[in-house]
């Protein structure tokens, strides 16, 4: 029995890892016995680069971590430094930061999505969900003057103010990627191949999910209906409608539905936000750049946000000087990739490329 | 029950409590009953006279969130048997701040090579001394302080 049981290397180099991901595969024929994931090839220490330099420093660190939802990585630190120095921020900066995060999270479901169509062997969907994200980066190159790490929130507030030509951008977009979103749905969810290749495949249950610490969309699609947003809101989430899309089978096919119904509620949040931003102030005049680096605090925070991949959050400890003492970075993807012995065993080699993408690791953030 | 040594709290309201790194395990085996069924991570902190083992729990149907810490000089408990997901966390405190957990399974550095000098998130690690991996013969990583053909 023993003998028959061969072990291959999936990855680190492999155009559906994601990223360089390297799973150690155990095959009994066509069935994965054993699925060993071995990360850390992406390592460079954030955590410790970020203890190094002053508070305001410590972003263009955080910025990289999940570099496709960079927006919602820096909203983590911002809000974890705001809330450990007691910084007031003006209600305009905090509804364009709401707006600029639901945007990403738009962006970075469309990535996965895209990328997810492509390791089923669908490359039609992959051009269809990068039309719809250029269009975004371009609002955010309108809006920030980058299209991919951005640098934008800053402490206090924002960079820059959103530009009327901006606001008739996002409008234009609300409009008609609704319909868009529609037919690139259709395109996978309407395909039997697709369908029978994720219906059943991948499944975690909410025992797993619990046992894993699994968040986000993963943990919705195994029945667990639990969004940060929701639960304990920051920002203004309390302030307006949306719903927690969850599943209950906890299979890839239950993932895809549960990103694609949070990508049409993201789109109702972005509606809501343009109708409600307040004139104002976009940053708190009191903390302008010069008085930023002289930051200085003691205690610690830890606040929590809903990042696309799942609950991200940043313990920020201070000692007093105008340097972080320590930054320990939550991120999720970490937590949902440990799944992957549990959530491959049992299934074919075939199932790999579905399994592991539905978890939509970015490696920036799981090696840190 | 476990007595708790301190009890804090984070700027924003936060419970943070203290507990004798001989009563961790029993500790939190008492919070997972109680309904803290999540557990979202466990870090390390170097104090430079201790280190400090933080966990972050999180109860999935109250949302009530709770920060249990323990300081330790070199060695606590492992949680590995209450969660599957603490076996990643604690090999990631150990490889980078360089906490020992008893009985882990499997306690190897995750994210550095094997064989990597030092735990970088602690406070006296030489900043100025770089590492080289190298791939050896056997498929293995050798780490060395000499810039040969490696990354």
């Amino acid at each position: 029995m023993e003998d028959r049981v061969i072990e291959i290397n999936f990855g680190p180099q492999h155009p559906s890892t994601h990223g360089v991901l390297r799973i150690k595969v155990k095959l009994d024929g066509e069935i994965i016995v054993d699925a060993q994931p071995v990360i850390g090839y992406l390592h460079r220490n954030a955590e410790k680069l970020a203890e190094m330099g002053s508070y305001p420093k410590g972003m263009i660190y955080i910025d990289r971590l999940d570099y496709v939802a960079a927006l919602n990585m820096e909203l983590g630190y911002v809000l974890a430094v705001e809330n450990l120095m007691d910084v007031q921020v003006p209600e305009r900066a905090q509804w364009i930061r709401m707006l600029m995060v639901e945007l990403n999270r738009e962006a970075s479901h469309l990535i996965w999505l895209g990328t997810h169509g492509l390791d089923m062997g669908m490359l039609t969907p992959f051009f269809y969900c990068f039309r719809e994200r250029e269009r975004i980066l371009r609002i955010f190159d309108e809006i920030t003057g980058s299209r991919l790490l951005y640098n934008y929130f800053a402490i206090g507030g924002v960079y820059s103010d959103i530009t009327p030509k901006a606001i008739e951008m996002i409008k234009a977009w609300t409009d008609d990627f609704g319909s868009k979103l529609e037919e690139i749905q259709s395109i996978l969810g309407k395909s039997y191949i697709y369908v029978s290749r994720t219906k059943g495949v991948g499944v975690l249950t909410a025992e797993d999910i619990l046992s894993y610490g699994v968040t986000g969309p993963m943990q919705r699609a195994s029945g667990i209906k639990r969004d940060v947003r929701k639960n304990s809101p920051y920002l203004y989430y309390d302030r307006i409608n949306f719903d927690v899309p969850s599943r209950t089978e906890g299979d890839v096919y239950a993932r895809f539905l549960v990103r694609i119904e949070e990508m049409r509620q993201s789109i109702r949040i972005v509606k809501q936000v343009l109708d409600k931003l307040p004139q104002g102030d976009f940053y708190n005049k009191k903390y302008s750049k010069p008085m930023l680096v002289r930051l200085k605090t003691t205690g610690e925070s830890y606040v929590p946000t809903e990042s696309p991949k799942g609950e991200f959050g940043i313990h920020l400890i201070g000692d007093g000087s105008s340097i972080p003492y320590r930054v320990r970075i939550r991120s999720p993807s970490f937590a949902n990739l440990s799944s992957i012995p549990t959530m491959l065993k049992g299934y074919k080699i075939a199932d790999l490329t579905a399994a592991v993408s539905s978890i939509d690791p970015v490696f920036g953030e799981v090696d840190r | 029950m476990i007595p708790v040594e301190s009890e804090s709290s984070t700027k924003n309201g936060m419970k943070v409590v203290y507990v004798a790194k001989e009563n961790i395990f029993q500790y939190l085996k008492e919070r997972k009953e109680e309904g803290f069924d999540t557990l979202l991570m466990i870090s390390g902190v170097d104090y430079r006279d201790h280190l400090e083992v933080m966990y972050h729990l999180l109860s999935s149907s109250s949302g009530s969130r709770l920060i249990v810490k323990t300081k330790t000089n070199d060695e606590v408990d492992s949680v590995t048997s209450l969660w599957k997901g603490a076996d990643w966390h604690e090999r990631e405190t150990w490889d980078l701040v360089g906490i020992k957990f008893k009985n882990h399974p499997n306690l190897k550095r995750i994210l550095l090579a094997e064989g990597w000098n030092g735990h970088p998130l602690r406070k006296d690690y030489p900043m100025d001394k770089k590492q080289y991996v190298n791939l050896g013969d056997d498929g293995e990583d050798i780490v060395s302080y000499e810039k040969t053909e490696g990354y």
